[in-house]
């Protein structure tokens, strides 16, 4: 692995001493497959008719969800080699990686320059800003916050208003098991599932404020709605399919298509899915928000930064000012699969699904995912991830709950 | 205490390829028959059957006066030296010779007596803890022959034992294996391809060719009253001379060839008289044509040759002459004293009392 | 002219020799260095400023529930998955040496798992034990086993988080696919070690009074030990370093019982960005191979020389 990274590393050095002579742009992401790599490509070409002497060097890594990636960019950073413009999602994995090393160049003088401070969600804009600038514009929204349920299924159980509360949602997840369905469907062989679904409990139970003042360090991890928070959890283990550890998020989500489990917690990538087996939103599957996380947006998203001495800086200001544009977000989100960044953009361009999700993005706080790398640093994230996969197994609480305070102050954050 | 008995005995690999066939012969109690032949003549795989180690086609394999076609080898009661000496590497010699003795479950101290005994007979009491790969060709010999001897069988089977070691050795050896049946009374059935092996040890020899058998005899017989051409062609060094030739009649029987015309003794004219004007073929052994100087068979004039020499061979104790007479070639072994030089005559002495004469056609010994 | 043999000698070896210097023993030596170090944060990496912390990883790691999970996992799956592949490579050998029928196309079939990458075998062994939803929706293996009426054998596979005493049974799927995959690999070894084996010594044992059983135990087993060795160091480090079957089929399973060190590994430098970590436990790796590695070096080390 270290090997296969030092090599391309190597090339990608190679390369970009050959490309820095030109009038280029290397763009760096993790999008390479399906309507990522696809809504990538349509805003290489909308860029192309704006600056067609620029020529675009698409520099996409493949494989194990961005992963091999990370791997490679922090290579790259490291050697004092950095792409022009990179794939980071907003919040720590854009701060603590890179710019608090001071590797990343603030560019607020965008924002100011365009006059689009305002166009943005001012949570958003917090969680990709440190010390007061701002350092990357986010191209792209996921919610992870979501249950997506089978309309059938739900029909069948007499699920006539989505529930908002914990009882509410057990009760109809009992009903479903009682029918012989999985209630609710899980598939954390790659681990990140479980922390997925858990980050929406814990926001549901410390409610959208107290969950962001954890990651300023405002608010302590020894709460009892954490603790309340791993009860929840367990009470939902118990309509989760015996095989969770043996599937990934597509089969859990598989499961609801096939109609043998009722309902899925994931983010909305699992809308895109859906989709792509043949489902339309709204009418063979619905959705809700988390219970208890109706008012909170749980978000994931994707950004681009400029990192200090980009080969070609002016290009990547280009670049960063183009992806700022209405136009742009409105071309590459409905081909994603995800809402804009912006919250002026045209909503007649999404499904019912993505028009919903914009809604509440403009209107609901806006909170960073632990999992996908906004709220806490990658050692935090992970140490976790590795608690709660103990946790779904031993569904101990005051063990977990130890844990987590334990690798809350290991990460430096509030425990008292 | 061991008798051996073969009835009609076949083998006939995939079907088709005959390797022994029809195969009939009794290895009396504490005989040493030796079976000889070239490599190919079905003698190897004629052990093979009596040790279990071939499956018999057809015919039947007594041992003791038992049906032994079915029977495992291990349940044979026989012991086998190998040609390679099949020792196993990862035991010691000790070990080696007892892993027949422990497989049977013999009690420990009998074991220990009878291969202290054997290392004993064999002079290899010195060798008893090391490895095979720690001796020498002739140390493993005796190893070979120690692990059959401690198991005290009733048929002793060697597959040409001596055929990797070196002419010394091998000489040695076989002194010393003739030495041991004495001393075992054991039963032994020898195979080898070395005549002089044969010659020396056997008490009977079985020779064979395309796995058929040629003829069972002692070695005297064998050599002295061969059954067919290949016999004789095969037993002795340098090998028979064979004379395409004629029998005629003038005031006797003669035999006349090409180069040569020789008086038939008169002893064996009444078995020759209806091959008279019959082309035969004339067999004498190198040792029985002398140049005329030494010689001491009686000398008539008409058992004597003048033929040209074409190659001389001295070899110290005896000198080797090829000859050449007419369109016929012979080979003689002279005494070194002999005057004979290449491209040059002399006159031979044939002993005609010890001549064989063989059918053109089947190859049968007539006389 | 002996001299110009010696330059040319040097200067075809020396790349090779220089790249080994740099890219294998080079790197263990900034691995253990970077293991002592307090690099377990992009931004301590970054700084590059080394600070010796001694043992202090190595104590957290062996401290570590999941370490230790990890190592108990690397014991049984190692003893399981050799014994497993070794009796298995050696019946495999000895029923394709007897030379029945179709025996030919049975050694290529058992070689051919050797062939396929680890996490294409993983995959497809993931689908295999996958357990389904017990009891109603089995799949793979458990649905066959309700289709024959054998419901009493289904159960959660790698998804199990039972054990007995320190033995995760999850690890048991895991063993089955790693065994299959390099049992048929034992077999070639053995193939070739039986038919090394000559064929008058097995006779001279028959004669001498042994069943094959006795054959097989007492000579032709002692005769392969040199394969069994070799066998059980090239297999012994592949589980000691088991990544990709583990990371592809299971990945480190319900609670950690699947979990292998080089999974922890690979997530704590690439995932956590717990650089020092991730060495601490490449080190450790290193030492558990060179224990099974090092003694048979100087064995045959010294077996060259006599």
């Amino acid at each position: 692995m270290k090997r296969v990274i030092i090599v391309l590393a190597v090339l990608f050095a190679a390369f970009s001493v050959f490309a820095a002579s030109e009038n280029a742009l290397e763009i760096f992401s993790w999008w390479t497959g399906g309507g990522e790599e696809e809504g990538l490509l349509a805003l290489f070409d909308l860029f192309h008719t704006y600056y067609p002497d620029i020529e675009i060097i698409n520099a996409a890594v493949a494989g194990g969800a961005g992963t091999n990636a990370k791997a490679v960019l922090k290579t790259r950073m490291l050697g004092g080699n950095p792409p022009d413009s990179f794939q980071v999602h907003a919040g720590m994995e854009l701060t603590d990686t890179y710019v608090i090393p001071g590797l990343m160049e603030p560019i607020t003088f965008i924002y100011k320059e365009l006059g689009i401070l305002d166009k943005f969600p001012k949570d958003l804009l917090d969680i990709v800003s440190y010390k007061g600038e701002i350092y990357s514009v986010p191209v792209n929204v996921h919610r992870a916050n979501v249950v997506f349920y089978n309309k059938k299924i739900a029909e069948e159980i007499g699920m006539k208003k989505e529930p908002t509360t914990w009882a509410e949602f057990l009760m109809y997840l009992d009903k479903a098991q009682q029918k012989g369905y999985i209630g609710l469907s899980l598939g954390d062989k790659n681990k990140w599932t479980s922390l997925h679904l858990f980050e929406s409990i814990m926001l549901a139970e410390l409610g959208p404020e107290k969950y962001n003042k954890l990651w300023k360090g405002e608010t302590s991890f020894n709460d009892p709605a954490i603790k309340h928070a791993l009860s929840v959890m367990k009470d939902l283990l118990k309509y989760v399919n015996s095989d969770h550890s043996a599937l990934t998020w597509q089969d859990a989500t598989r499961l609801v298509f096939e109609g043998k489990a009722f309902c899925n917690v994931m983010g909305d990538w699992a809308e895109g899915y859906l989709k792509t087996l043949g489902w339309r939103p709204g009418v063979e599957f619905g959705w809700f928000a988390v219970p208890g996380t109706q008012n909170a947006f749980m978000l994931v998203s994707d950004t681009f930064g400029l990192p200090k001495n980009a080969p070609h800086r002016e290009n990547a200001i280009k670049w960063l000012k183009f992806l700022t544009t209405v136009e742009a977000q409105d071309t590459f989100n409905p081909i994603k699969g995800s809402i804009p960044a912006r919250i002026d953009a045209d909503k007649s361009k999404y499904d019912v699904y993505l028009q919903w999700s914009m809604n509440d993005f403009s209107t609901k706080s806006i909170c960073p995912s632990i999992i996908h790398g906004s709220a806490a640093p990658e050692a935090f994230s992970t140490a976790l991830m590795d608690a709660i996969n103990k946790f779904v197994t031993e569904q101990d609480v005051n063990k977990a709950f130890k844990e987590i305070l334990w690798i809350a102050e290991d990460n430096g954050y509030v425990t008292d | 205490m061991a008798k051996v008995e073969l009835e009609r005995v076949w083998k006939i690999y995939e079907g088709k390829v005959e390797a022994v066939k029809d195969a009939t012969f009794t290895i009396e109690d504490k005989e040493f028959v030796v079976l000889l032949g070239p490599s190919g003549c079905g003698k190897t795989t004629t052990l093979r059957m009596i040790a279990g180690l071939e499956e018999i086609t057809r015919g039947t394999l007594k041992i003791d006066g038992k049906v032994m076609n079915d029977v495992e080898p291990k349940d044979r009661d026989i012991a086998m030296v190998f040609q390679n000496y099949a020792l196993y590497p990862h035991m010691t010699v000790y070990d080696n010779m007892a892993f027949g003795l422990k497989l049977r479950k013999f009690p420990k101290d009998e074991i220990d007596r009878r291969v202290k005994e054997a290392a004993k007979i064999l002079g290899i009491e010195e060798l008893l803890d090391r490895k095979p790969r720690q001796l020498s060709g002739g140390q493993r010999q005796r190893v070979a022959v120690g692990r059959a001897i401690v198991r005290d069988p009733k048929v002793f089977l060697f597959d040409e034992p001596l055929s990797n070691l070196d002419a010394k050795l091998r000489v040695q050896m076989r002194s010393e294996l003739k030495k041991l049946h004495h001393r075992l009374e054991a039963t032994i059935v020898y195979v080898t391809h070395d005549q002089i092996e044969a010659m020396t040890m056997a008490n009977k020899i079985i020779v064979m060719k395309s796995g058929v058998i040629q003829q069972i005899g002692t070695p005297h017989e064998i050599y002295n009253k061969p059954a067919n051409t290949f016999v004789a062609g095969f037993i002795g060094s340098p090998a028979m001379n064979f004379v395409d030739s004629k029998i005629i009649q003038d005031n006797g029987l003669w035999i006349k060839s090409s180069g040569l015309k020789l008086k038939i003794p008169k002893q064996f004219e009444e078995q020759l008289e209806e091959y008279v004007d019959k082309n035969v073929i004339f067999g004498i052994r190198p040792e029985n044509i002398y140049d005329k100087m030494f010689a001491m068979a009686p000398v008539e004039g008409e058992n004597t040759a003048a033929v040209m020499v074409d190659v001389v061979e001295p070899l110290g104790s005896e000198t080797i002459l090829h000859l050449v007479a007419g369109d016929d070639r012979l080979v003689a072994v002279v005494d070194p004293k002999t005057e004979a030089k290449e491209e040059q005559k002399i006159d031979i002495v044939f002993d005609m009392n010890v001549m064989h004469i063989f059918d053109k056609e089947t190859g049968k010994a007539i006389l | 002219m002996r001299k110009k043999n010696l330059v040319i000698g040097i200067s075809v070896v020396a790349p090779s020799i220089i790249a080994i210097a740099i890219f294998v023993y080079g790197f263990i030596t900034w691995t253990l260095r970077v293991s002592f170090s307090n690099w377990n944060s992009f931004s301590a990496l970054l700084r590059g400023e080394y600070k010796f912390v001694g043992l202090r990883n190595y104590i957290r790691l062996f401290q570590d529930t999941r370490f230790q999970t990890d190592l108990w996992n690397t014991l049984f799956f190692t003893l399981f998955f050799l014994f497993g592949t070794i009796a298995l490579g050696i019946i495999m050998a000895i029923l394709v040496d007897k030379g029945l029928k179709g025996s030919r196309l049975f050694q290529n079939l058992f070689l051919f798992p050797m062939a396929i990458s680890f996490v294409v075998t993983g995959t497809v062994w993931s689908w295999i034990f996958a357990p389904g939803n017990l009891p109603n929706n089995p799949q793979g293996l458990n649905l066959l086993f309700q289709k024959l009426g054998l419901d009493n054998l289904m159960w959660g596979w790698y998804t199990s988080t039972d054990s007995l005493g320190h033995f995760n049974l999850a690890l048991i799927p895991v063993i089955i696919a790693a065994v299959w995959q390099l049992s048929g690999y034992t077999m070639a070894m053995y193939l070739a070690g039986l038919r090394g084996i000559p064929n008058d010594i097995i006779e001279a044992a028959k004669v001498d009074g042994a069943s094959e059983w006795k054959i097989f135990w007492r000579v032709k087993m002692p005769l392969l030990t040199p394969i069994t060795l070799s066998a059980l160091i090239i297999l012994g480090h592949i589980s000691l370093k088991i990544f990709d079957l583990v990371f592809a089929m299971t990945g480190s399973g319900p609670n950690f019982v699947t979990d292998v060190p080089a999974i922890y590994m690979f997530e704590l430098t690439f995932r956590s960005n717990r650089y020092a970590m991730g060495s601490a436990i490449a080190i450790i790796m290193l030492l558990f191979v060179a224990i099974v590695i090092v003694p048979y070096l100087f064995s045959s080390m010294r077996g060259e020389k006599r």
